[in-house]
């Protein structure tokens, strides 16, 4: 830590420094060096002014709690991640409802997907894989079918309005 | 924490409490002269600890642990109690920062979960907070404290090298140093009237304040390296 960032350091001891020093000093790589002279200058301050440490019956003064409290900060932060990683294993009739959800949103992905881009004819690889095959008939349905899809999008959400134009607007293969 | 073990988050109703009991002073009673009551670092490493910067937290930790462990032995004869109830205090304020309004100095919120603390422990043990509610008592009480405490002679001695080492260190200080070092930790004054009494820049009176603590520092060497579990 060079002398600045001392100085800086015991400017924040007298309540003289400005944040963006604070947070200089807190991103320090060496924190274990800025407590050190903090804890330091701490001390002296302790000493220059006996009364708040020594006005009860122990004499507090070069107590030093730090370790203690991190141990028990950091052994609950433990206890808390063991807790949540004994209970990962949900309850059975909770998983159904994750498959749901997990099939809900792909069928939305893949719906907003289609509303999105597939009918735009812009990416011939997905207009090739998913389209292929389809006679004239089914051609008819599905472009009603997107159609429909996307006005429903737009008129529940902002989202959906942009699948609605893009649809509405590209003069594609199936209009 | 080998006695008290951790009492799980306690609701900002109780950390605030109104209590008040024989051995309450005000927090403005354990303020260093030198320091605002309202310190903007103190806030500025609050806001850090929410962001989960826990080397922040540390800082307060450095800054406040021999205060709330003075606080907590008005209540607490016992100095293994007092260092478990001080480390108590500060995990129940990290639990709790986030509910911290900045309604009042983080030093006096700290004071108030400092306080409930040892009175809940004493209260759990079905004991009462200990000694007068008199005032004259009281301060009497505090004469002979270092008496009483059964590490006393020790520490006491400890306490003396370090302050005559103090003194001489001051003392040593070039007189421009020494000046501006006193009137902020003496007279608690602000840089901005440091800097019109001795009539120099601001800049100069921080610079100098931080060579004056250097100083002190490097003379004290290492008794200050001597840092106590109790």
């Amino acid at each position: 830590m060079d002398d600045r960032l001392r100085e800086t350091l015991s400017a924040m001891m007298d309540d003289e420094a400005d944040e963006l020093s604070v947070r200089r000093l807190l991103s320090h790589p060496d924190q274990h060096q800025v407590q050190e002279q903090w804890r330091r200058w701490q001390q002296i301050r302790d000493v220059m002014h006996p009364g708040p440490a020594s006005s009860g019956r122990v004499d507090a003064h070069g107590l030093d709690v730090i370790a203690g409290v991190r141990e028990a900060l950091d052994g609950a932060a433990l206890d808390r991640a063991s807790a949540a990683a004994s209970d990962a294993p949900a309850p059975a009739r909770h998983r159904w409802r994750w498959s749901a959800a997990a099939l809900v949103m792909l069928s939305l992905g893949v719906g907003f997907g289609a509303g999105a881009g597939w009918e735009s004819g812009d990416d011939p690889v997905v207009q090739d894989v998913a389209l292929k095959g389809l006679d004239q008939e089914q051609w008819a349905q599905m472009n009603r079918y997107l159609l429909e899809h996307a006005q429903h999008n737009s008129v529940g959400a902002g989202r959906g309005s942009m699948g609605y134009a893009r649809l509405v607007s590209v003069a594609g293969h199936a209009y | 924490m080998t006695q008290t073990g951790l009492a799980p988050a306690i609701p900002l109703a109780d950390t605030e409490g109104t209590r008040t009991g024989p051995w309450s002073m005000t927090p403005e009673q354990t303020q260093y002269p030198g320091e605002q009551s309202d310190s903007q670092t103190d806030l500025q490493l609050v806001r850090k600890v929410r962001n989960g910067d826990r080397s922040a937290f540390d800082l307060l930790v450095l800054k406040y642990q021999s205060r709330v462990a003075g606080i907590i032995s008005r209540y607490v004869y016992d100095s293994q109690e007092v260092l478990d109830l001080t480390q108590e205090t500060f995990v129940k304020a990290y639990r709790a920062i986030g509910r911290f309004r900045g309604d009042s100095a983080f030093y006096t919120w700290l004071y108030r979960i400092a306080v409930n603390t040892a009175k809940n422990y004493l209260d759990a043990r079905g004991r009462r907070p200990q000694g007068s509610a008199d005032v004259a008592e009281a301060e009497a009480f505090e004469e002979g404290a270092r008496l009483r405490d059964p590490a006393s002679p020790e520490r006491l001695l400890q306490r003396e090298q370090l302050q005559q080492a103090l003194s001489q260190a001051i003392a040593g200080l070039p007189e421009e140093l020494r000046s501006a070092f006193l009137l902020r930790e003496y007279d608690g004054l602000s840089y901005e009237d440091i800097a019109r009494i001795l009539d120099c820049p601001i800049g100069t009176v921080r610079s100098r304040i931080f060579r004056a603590r250097d100083a002190v520092d490097r003379h004290l060497g290492p008794l200050l390296n001597h840092t106590e579990s109790m």
